[in-house]
């Protein structure tokens, strides 16, 4: 018993610390928006597969944050934006109800069957006008950081409490 | 227990702050908090219970994220709270054990006993458990069971696509049928015969034609043509949901099929085909349906929602595992919780009333004998609270006694010690000797007096009487102090006569017993006084009363012998030679001889009669120097020299009594050189003791040391010629003026006589006399 539970417990955290759950992250400033770009690794939907399977509503959210590196102090967030992906498995018509809201807004909705199609709707989005330049200064160093939160979470038995799922970041610089 | 107030006591000095003892928090029992934690403590269990009975009929989800995060929550803060607390108790007891406090070690063993006999079977029954839940929670996933959920979900599933396959089928080639059919222009009757076929054959439930009219978008908007339903169809749905369906249609969307629910219990199983002309315009779209029974969707739902259960609660399974585990671990830890508490609330209980009685012996022992301790329990440990109050009540009141009866020791010590002192002084100054010899003839006390005229050494003191006093003509005092004591009966006084420097002294001594309580006898007292000077006295009176008789009885009839003697040298004045010469040289015989004998009485009677001396302040030197004078040119061989003090006060004297002093002195001296020799007259002042002394020397022969003190007797004298009363009479002047005369030995020869006079207040003006 005691071998099992400890055997549990590196697992998780070995699972845990895994290196495949990076995200790409691209961050372009134009026509005074900032468009971001992100996609999850395939581990993230492995990880998610089950619980989509099952029928659960799976969302992934991913909170970007436009930042400002300063100094030797904590960066300066700038802008936050989520964009959060909610899929639906009806597994008596093995269809995908997907739908897409960026900062609660309601993106994109539909139907699928194609399980690419669903995997790539649920690892990312493509060149989202997430913030706007008003207030960036030209010519200034800025970074993206997305954050990736799924829900539901796979927590470990006496250890709810759970890090980032992935988290990546993109660098740009404002040239109006 | 704490610390009570004492009752009424003596005042007391305040003890030092250092000593103080430290107020402690009071412990008592508590009911109600007590029963406030056992209340609390059934409501947490109970809550349990009822969470943990509920928690099958609780969605995963929420089981994984709310009741999870409570109990891991709370879980470690008790896990926290347990290892503060013992963490504490274990600091605390170290600490205790170092500084030595008592029952320390009984308390630590007290709390880990109750904790080992409840850590152990805990434990125990936790690690059970939770191997208990890990088998039940994959028994829930079974393989069995995987397949059976798994396959009828497929069986379910496939149905229903078989039958959307159809209904997509049948609907594509109703579509193809409508092809060549102008829905805008056509009648309805050979609409509705092309699609009847599908219905009537129970291929189709329901056929929703619909013609494409372009909208207001620019898109093509779905307008309804006809619509055929089969006999057993029950009430048709509104076209909300195939007017939608065609409009996706229309628009190209790919899988244009979807469910809708029935309110008889049903499903519509519905799809969309677009009717095309022969140039591939989007001409209409047919909507098929057909219908699934309340009972067979039903069915197909709860088959389709036992997978998804049971697929959900698979994803769930750690966190289900960690839910039911965590309230495990909730019991033990509140087993443990309380198992601690109650060990430490038990080892405080029993070991706090001991503590506070070792600590209150320790503050009484420490002098502190106000120091009580409050009873607050009725068993037995108020009772021996009880009685160690009553001991300190009886050891306060012996203290005071105590302290009392100290106070009027150290009184009566101070007393005693004062009248030590002042006997001491008393011995220490008096003129008489005093000698103690305790029962064992060993010398106690021998005071300065008693040193001087015995010549003993002070060390003395301590030894047997025997040793010190048992030579020579010390012998007496040695038989006095061992002679044995008759009760009632003292013992005889004697006189004593001792040598010392060549001078013979007179003691008086006289022994005293001392008795003790019980009359024996604890030692006796020896006193010696020394009456050389009142033998002295005694004899010149007794010679003074015959110088005077003497004179009065030889003088009177030397007249007469006198006058007779003239009368018989008148009367043979005339007779023949040889009788003339016989008669005056027998009268001339006789009237010399009674000349000389008046000289003789008249000093005898001066003597007798010497008149009290009139004391005046005197330059002591003015009148030296006067005496002296009187000698110059007297004495060719003879030289007086004279060495004065720097500083002499003026003495008071009677300058006529001394100068007949210095002259006896100095005639002497002549007289002892033989009228060849120096004479040296010196003057010093002792300002310490305010005594002048006058110093006649001579480097004459001598006088031998046992005659030194038969020189001042009257009638006593070295010389062929002289009465024997001069310095008789020096002794006698320089005594009635307070002072002595010594004589002695001067260096390198001669004699030397010493007189001290007592300088006495010279306030007083010069000349005035004073008797």
């Amino acid at each position: 018993m005691p071998a099992r539970l400890l055997a549990i417990v590196l697992c998780a955290f070995v699972a845990d610390a895994g290196g495949d759950r990076a995200v790409d992250v691209g961050a372009v400033a134009r026509d005074g928006r900032v468009y971001v770009s992100s996609t999850a690794s395939d581990g993230l939907m492995r990880d998610l597969e089950e619980p989509i399977q099952a029928g659960l509503s799976t969302t992934i959210t991913y909170e970007a944050d436009l930042r400002e590196e300063v100094g030797i102090w904590f960066d300066r967030t700038i802008a936050s934006a989520t964009v959060a992906a909610s899929i639906q498995y009806d597994t008596l018509t093995r269809r995908y109800q997907l739908s897409r809201s960026v900062d609660g807004r309601l993106d994109d909705s539909r139907v699928s069957e194609d399980r690419a199609d669903v995997r790539r709707f649920a690892l990312g989005f493509d060149r989202l006008p997430l913030f706007s330049t008003a207030d960036l200064e030209a010519n200034a160093e800025y970074y993206v950081r997305v954050r990736v939160r799924t829900r539901p979470r796979v927590t470990f038995f006496f250890w709810p409490w759970g890090r980032d799922a992935a988290s990546g970041t993109a660098r740009f610089t404002f040239i109006p | 227990m704490a610390p009570r107030p004492a009752p009424p006591a003596p005042p007391r000095p305040p003890a030092p702050a250092a000593a103080a003892p430290r107020p402690r928090r009071p412990f008592r029992d508590n009911p109600l908090q007590v029963l406030l934690g056992i209340f609390v403590l059934v409501v947490a269990l109970a809550g349990m219970m009822l969470l943990l009975n509920r928690s099958s009929q609780l969605a995963p989800d929420f089981l994984s994220e709310f009741v999870l995060y409570s109990l891991s929550v709370v879980d470690l803060t008790m896990l926290v709270g347990l290892v503060f607390v013992l963490a504490r108790s274990v600091i605390k007891m170290m600490v205790e054990r170092k500084r030595g406090l008592p029952f320390a070690r009984f308390r630590a063993k007290l709390v880990l006993l109750l904790l080992g006999m409840t850590v152990i079977p805990a434990v125990l029954v936790l690690l059970v458990g939770s191997q208990l839940i890990f088998n039940s929670v994959d028994r829930w996933f079974n393989q069995p069971m995987d397949e059976m959920l798994d396959s009828s979900q497929r069986i379910a599933s496939d149905y229903y696509h078989e039958r959307q396959r159809q209904v997509a089928g049948e609907t594509a080639q109703l579509a193809q049928r409508l092809a060549a059919t102008d829905l805008a222009t056509s009648d309805l009757r050979a609409v509705r015969d092309a699609v009847a076929g599908s219905v009537t054959g129970e291929r189709l439930t329901l056929v929703e034609v619909y013609r494409l009219e372009p909208g207001a978008d620019g898109l093509p908007q779905p307008r309804p043509v006809v619509d055929v339903a089969a006999a057993s169809a029950g009430p048709v749905p509104g076209r909300d949901t195939s007017e939608r369906l065609a409009a996706r249609a229309a628009r190209g969307q790919p899988d244009p099929w979807m469910r809708e629910p029935l309110d008889s219990g049903g499903e519509l199983i519905r799809a969309a085909a677009v009717v095309r002309r022969a140039n591939g315009a989007a001409a209409g779209v047919v909507v098929g349906s057909v219908q699934l029974t309340g009972e067979m969707a039903a069915r197909a739902r709860r088959m389709t929602r036992a997978y998804e259960s049971y697929t959900q609660l698979r994803v769930f399974k750690p966190a289900l595992t960690g839910v039911y585990l965590s309230f495990f671990l909730m019991v033990t830890l509140m087993i443990l919780v309380s198992a601690t508490w109650m060990g430490l609330y038990l080892a405080k209980r029993i070991t706090r009333p001991v503590q506070l009685l070792a600590a209150a012996a320790r503050e009484i022992g420490a002098g502190h004998f106000e120091h009580r301790v409050e009873r607050e329990t009725a068993d037995e440990f108020g009772s021996l609270v009880d009685a160690f109050n009553a001991m300190a009540d009886e050891l306060a009141a012996s203290r005071r006694a105590l302290e009392q009866s100290s106070v009027d020791l150290q009184r009566k010590h101070a007393e005693v010690e004062d009248r030590r002192r002042f006997t001491e002084a008393v011995l220490d100054r008096v003129a008489t000797g005093v000698i103690t010899i305790d029962a064992g003839g060993r010398i106690g006390i021998l005071n300065p007096a008693a040193c001087r005229l015995l010549g003993v050494d002070a060390g003395a003191a301590g030894r047997p009487a025997d040793d010190v006093f048992g030579s020579g003509d010390l012998r007496p005092l040695a038989e006095l102090a061992t002679a044995p004591y008759v009760p009632g009966k003292d013992w005889p006084a004697q006189e004593i006569v001792l040598t010392r420097d060549g001078r013979e002294v007179q003691l008086a001594l006289a022994a005293t017993p001392l008795h003790g309580d019980a009359r024996q006898l604890e030692g006796r007292v020896l006193v010696l006084d020394d009456i050389t000077p009142l033998i002295r006295a005694q004899k010149v009176a007794a010679w003074r009363e015959v110088a005077r008789r003497l004179a009065h009885e030889i003088k009177n009839p030397l007249t007469p012998i006198q006058l007779c003697a003239q009368r018989l040298q008148r009367q043979f004045s005339g007779a023949p030679g040889p009788v003339r010469e016989l008669v005056d040289e027998c009268t001339g015989t006789i009237v010399g001889e009674v000349e000389a004998l008046k000289t003789l009485v008249d000093e005898f009677s001066q003597f007798a009669r010497m008149p009290s001396p009139r004391r005046v302040p005197t330059d002591v030197h003015q009148l030296l120097t006067g005496t002296l004078g009187l000698y110059e040119g007297l004495f060719a061989h003879v030289r007086i020299e004279t060495l004065f003090a720097v500083v002499m006060p003026p003495v008071r004297l009677d300058p006529d009594q001394i100068r007949r002093v210095v002259i006896n002195l100095v005639d002497n001296a002549i007289e002892a050189l033989n009228q060849q020799g120096l004479i040296v007259v010196e003057t010093q002042h002792d300002a310490a003791t305010s005594v002048a002394r006058i110093i006649v020397a001579d480097d004459g022969p001598g006088i031998a040391p046992e005659e030194r003190d038969k020189l001042f007797m009257p009638y006593y004298s070295t010389k062929k010629r002289g009465s024997g009363l001069g310095l008789a009479i020096v002794r006698r002047i320089v005594a009635e003026h307070g002072g002595s005369v010594e004589v002695g030995a001067n260096e390198p020869r001669g004699t030397r006589f010493t007189i001290e006079l007592p300088c006495g207040d010279v306030e007083a003006a010069p000349g005035t006399e004073i008797t």
